[in-house]
């Protein structure tokens, strides 16, 4: 039983992992804890979860459909395994699709707001509808425990053939239609992989991929739970699946010739070479393998075989959901690992329920042994911890959820910190003004460089001000200019130098120096910079006070610093009036009389925290 | 009526006059750059942006507000519509967040509140507000060189080939907006090249929402075909298993 039990040991952590990246996302919003953006809206969570999980759920229909409508009566050991991974697939599609919705909790609209147009209606319909059916096919067997709920049991029984022929039309359906989803996109999607037909490719890739997984899934809960392999129906799934490769190969194929770009294949672009690899994977050495005769019956084969598919549809469904459209929008997106994680973590609970439900209920002939059922055995230490954690079924979910806990606990520390308390503002980094008697400020505003002429400002306020503006310095230095602190273009930084004030080269201060003593040691314990440095200038006590130690952006300093003093100037003399023009510092390209008849006035458009003129009553600098 | 904007690139001074105004007449917070904007200046605090291009070429980038959206036809819940007057608008209340319609944009235009938790598509909605009082949308209303102006769409195609007439060699002749996608309400012309404003793929004049159209309208088939192929492969296999059946019992009752 050990190998089920590290397996599942293994499927808590991640779920772990996943469970607080998911916290994370709803109380942060999407934008900081993935790498989703304007460019690349749909990520990995579309791509993989929800277009491959629906089509990984396929094995459902498939086989039962070969069982209930072909009468191949010899598939019924596969068919209640696979009736569950398509009800466990699709509750993990919805379940994906909730934490990539910005607003999950409107999910529910799309009952009463209707729009027949959308091909994403069509699918949110179905995927609904298709989910309740499964649930109606294979609630029966979790009933079977329940003597009392067999009158529900016998009235389900009695319409099974109902909802499996509905589960197949609907799975149809909504099949194709995540192919449609991508029809109005010719402008994103490759042409490789756009066609008219994408609707039907991906259909019969999806019947292929859902022959492999049940194939897949058999091989791995029988090597899981060490029982004899179903070798022989195995085989036979493989040979259906060489068949329905075939015709998907040779669809799309001339599909490609008609529309003329079977040059694209070979022209050696990243995108070609990913076409040749997927198709290669998923369709033609898969179906070569399984063609050799005897080939499909042998164990490896099968395992390599079914893989083979999974993976290659997989990247079939990865490659049309965004991967393939990043040429056509210059993106470079590559999934956080934050949405590689929720991913897995998704698949990880899948399976523990599956694993459960293979446990405690008859989805197989004969149940598995369980954790509980095992014979007595004495007391056993635990190797890791030296400590006894009970018996085997508690100590199990002692490991387990010890696990998940502490995976939980490691996910919030790995949270991008710096995206989520900057909100996602971008750390662009301030370089220094170069120039002497005229300094070059660059503003990062597209390399428009503003001309602040330095010398002119010292004749004019007088050569002993320089305090004005240079309120502060770094030690040793005389002149530090702006961007030594105000390091960051729109973030506010910290600035406090924690480590040199505790070093023995530097201030060497004790806690308690600067901490209050009996008080947590935080911001909010601690002197403010100005309680010992007396004789230092610092900008502005107010935002000191309010947030301890950050200090504005550099747009924000500079704008504070300039306009402030300006707009008091501009208020002396009415010569002096365009000194408040943003005009006066940011040149345009435009020449003098222009800009001059288009009557700026001071309404910065772009930035935050902008002190105008008129709200600052008084400035503490000019004292 | 269907109103539109037509913008002539030759005019513009780009000064930004327009993007304050929209910021001032929408509430739209100020904006910082965030690692989820890309380029164009849009987001989702910038309806409109002015893009930079060499030789003092300055292009404001807006919504299109297409003659038939592709935004529109593929939002599952319809909470983009595109109104009477023409402006293509959303509906907060009905969204589900599913930015689909970012996905399906041909020229990128929604922009998403990334940083919100609660988040919203947010696009240029023409201002349809202002002109349902009669008034001009705030961009066209402050220009102050009559760079960008409001009006009847079939009034502004008028003008726009009017100017191009009158000034030969100055305008590429062509009216961005015209047929592309089947037409858009905002109107572009020009003296350069105004197709990175889209995709880089020739969009042609087709609308894209009929490109899903003939898969849409093929769904109910599929679906009563399917169920019919199911039920009539399943009645001709039940028949030739009894036929097997009633074959081999027949060959028992013979063999005795």
């Amino acid at each position: 039983m050990n190998r089920v039990r590290n397996t599942k040991l293994v499927l808590w952590m991640i779920a772990g992992f996943a469970a607080a990246v998911v916290l994370n996302r709803f109380i942060f919003g999407l934008g900081v804890t993935t790498n989703l953006n304007d460019k690349t809206p749909w990520g990995l969570w579309i791509g993989f979860d929800v277009m491959g999980g629906v089509a990984l759920a396929a094995g459902g229909f498939v086989i039962t459909a070969i069982f209930y409508i072909m009468k191949r009566e010899e598939f019924h050991p596969l068919v209640k395994p696979a009736v569950l991974t398509a009800f466990l697939g699709y509750l993990a599609v919805i379940f994906s699709l909730l934490v990539d919705l910005g607003l999950p909790w409107n999910i529910w609209h799309m009952i009463i707001y209707w729009n027949p147009h959308s091909p994403l209606f069509e699918v949110g319909w179905c995927v609904m509808l298709y989910t309740m059916v499964l649930l109606l096919e294979f609630s029966p067997v979790p009933l079977e425990n329940f003597s009392r709920y067999a009158k529900i049991r016998n009235f389900l029984m009695k319409f099974r053939f109902v909802f499996v022929l509905l589960g197949i039309m609907l799975s149809t359906l909504h099949q194709s239609s995540l192919g449609s989803l991508f029809l109005i996109m010719p402008f994103k999607l490759f042409p490789l992989w756009y066609s008219n037909i994408l609707p039907v490719q991906f259909f019969i890739s999806a019947v292929a991929l859902g022959l492999m997984m049940v194939a897949f899934e058999s091989l791995v809960s029988h090597w899981l739970y060490k029982r004899e392999q179903e070798t022989n129906l195995v085989a036979k799934l493989c040979k259906a699946t060489v068949w329905v490769l075939g015709i998907y190969f040779l669809v799309k194929i001339i599909d490609i010739i008609l529309q003329g770009k079977f040059n694209l294949i070979f022209d050696g672009s990243w995108q070609s070479n990913l076409f040749i690899t997927e198709v290669l994977v998923s369709t033609v050495l898969p179906a070569i393998m399984f063609a050799f005769p005897g080939f499909s019956k042998n164990r490896k084969v099968q395992w390599t075989g079914s893989i083979m598919v999974i993976i290659g549809m997989m990247l079939n469904r990865i490659d049309v959901g965004g991967l393939v459209m990043l040429g056509a929008t210059g993106d470079s997106y590559t999934p956080l690992w934050t949405e590689i994680v929720v991913s897995l973590g998704i698949i990880s609970l899948a399976t523990l329920i599956f694993l459960f439900a293979i446990e405690h209920y008859h989805v197989w002939d004969i149940k598995p042994m369980e954790p509980e059922a095992l014979p007595y055995t004495p007391p056993v230490f635990d190797d890791a911890s030296k400590t006894w954690l009970g018996t085997p079924e508690v100590s199990g979910v002692t490991k387990h959820s010890l696990a998940f806990v502490i995976c939980f606990a490691f996910g919030m520390g790995l949270m991008p910190g710096g995206h989520l308390h900057s909100k996602g503002v971008d750390n662009i980094k301030v370089t220094r003004a170069s120039g002497f008697d005229t300094l070059y400020i660059n503003g990062n505003r597209d390399d428009q460089l503003v001309k602040f002429p330095h010398a002119a400002h010292i004749s004019r306020i007088g050569k002993d001000s320089c305090f004005v503006c240079h309120h502060l310095n770094f030690p040793l230095e005389n002149l530090s200019s702006c961007s030594e602190c105000h390091t960051s273009m729109y973030t506010r930084v910290d600035f406090f130098n924690h480590s040199w004030h505790t070093s023995a080269e530097g201030a060497n201060l004790k806690c308690n120096d600067c901490h209050k003593t009996g008080m947590t040691k935080n911001t909010n314990s601690a002197k403010l910079c100005s309680d010992c440095h007396t004789t230092y200038k610092f900008a502005d006590n107010e935002n000191l006070i309010n947030d301890k130690y950050q200090i504005l952006s550099y747009v924000d300093a500079l704008h504070n610093l300039c306009v402030s003093c300006h707009a008091r100037e501009a208020k002396k003399s009415k010569e002096k009036e365009n000194l408040v023009l943003c005009s006066t510092c940011h040149k345009t390209q435009l020449s003098e009389n222009m800009a001059a008849n288009i009557n700026w006035k001071i309404k910065l458009p772009h930035f935050n925290n902008v002190i105008l003129p008129e709200t600052k009553s008084g400035d503490t600098r000019s004292k | 009526m269907s109103v539109g904007i037509l913008t002539d690139i030759t005019k513009c001074i780009g000064c930004l006059k327009c993007v304050a105004a929209c910021k001032e007449v929408h509430k739209l917070e100020e904006d910082e750059p965030r690692i989820w904007q890309k380029d164009d200046g849009l987001s989702a605090e910038n309806w409109t942006s002015v893009i930079r291009k060499p030789d003092e070429h300055y292009v404001r980038k807006q919504c299109r507000h297409c003659i038939e959206p592709a935004c529109a036809s593929v939002c599952p819940v319809g909470a983009l519509h595109k109104t009477k007057i023409g402006a293509v608008v959303y509906d907060s209340g009905k969204c589900l967040g599913c930015r689909y319609c970012m996905m399906a944009c041909p020229f990128g235009i929604p922009r998403y509140q990334w940083d919100n938790p609660v988040p919203h598509v947010e696009k240029c909605i023409l201002c349809y507000d202002r002109i349902e009082k009669g008034e001009q949308p705030a961009c066209t209303n402050i220009c102050p060189t009559s760079a960008t102006i409001f009006g009847e769409r079939g009034d502004l195609l008028k003008i726009a080939k009017a100017r191009i007439k009158d000034n030969p060699g100055k305008y590429i002749n062509k009216v961005w907006g015209e047929n592309e996608v089947g037409g858009t309400s905002v109107l572009y012309l020009s003296d350069i090249n105004l197709d990175f404003l889209a995709y880089p793929v020739n969009l042609g004049t087709k609308p894209l929402p009929e490109r899903t159209a003939t898969a849409m309208e093929s769904v109910p088939f599929a679906f009563v075909g399917m169920g019919g192929v199911m039920l009539g492969l399943n009645w001709v296999i039940r028949r030739r298993m009894k036929l097997s059946k009633e074959q081999g019992k027949e060959k028992e009752s013979a063999d005795e």
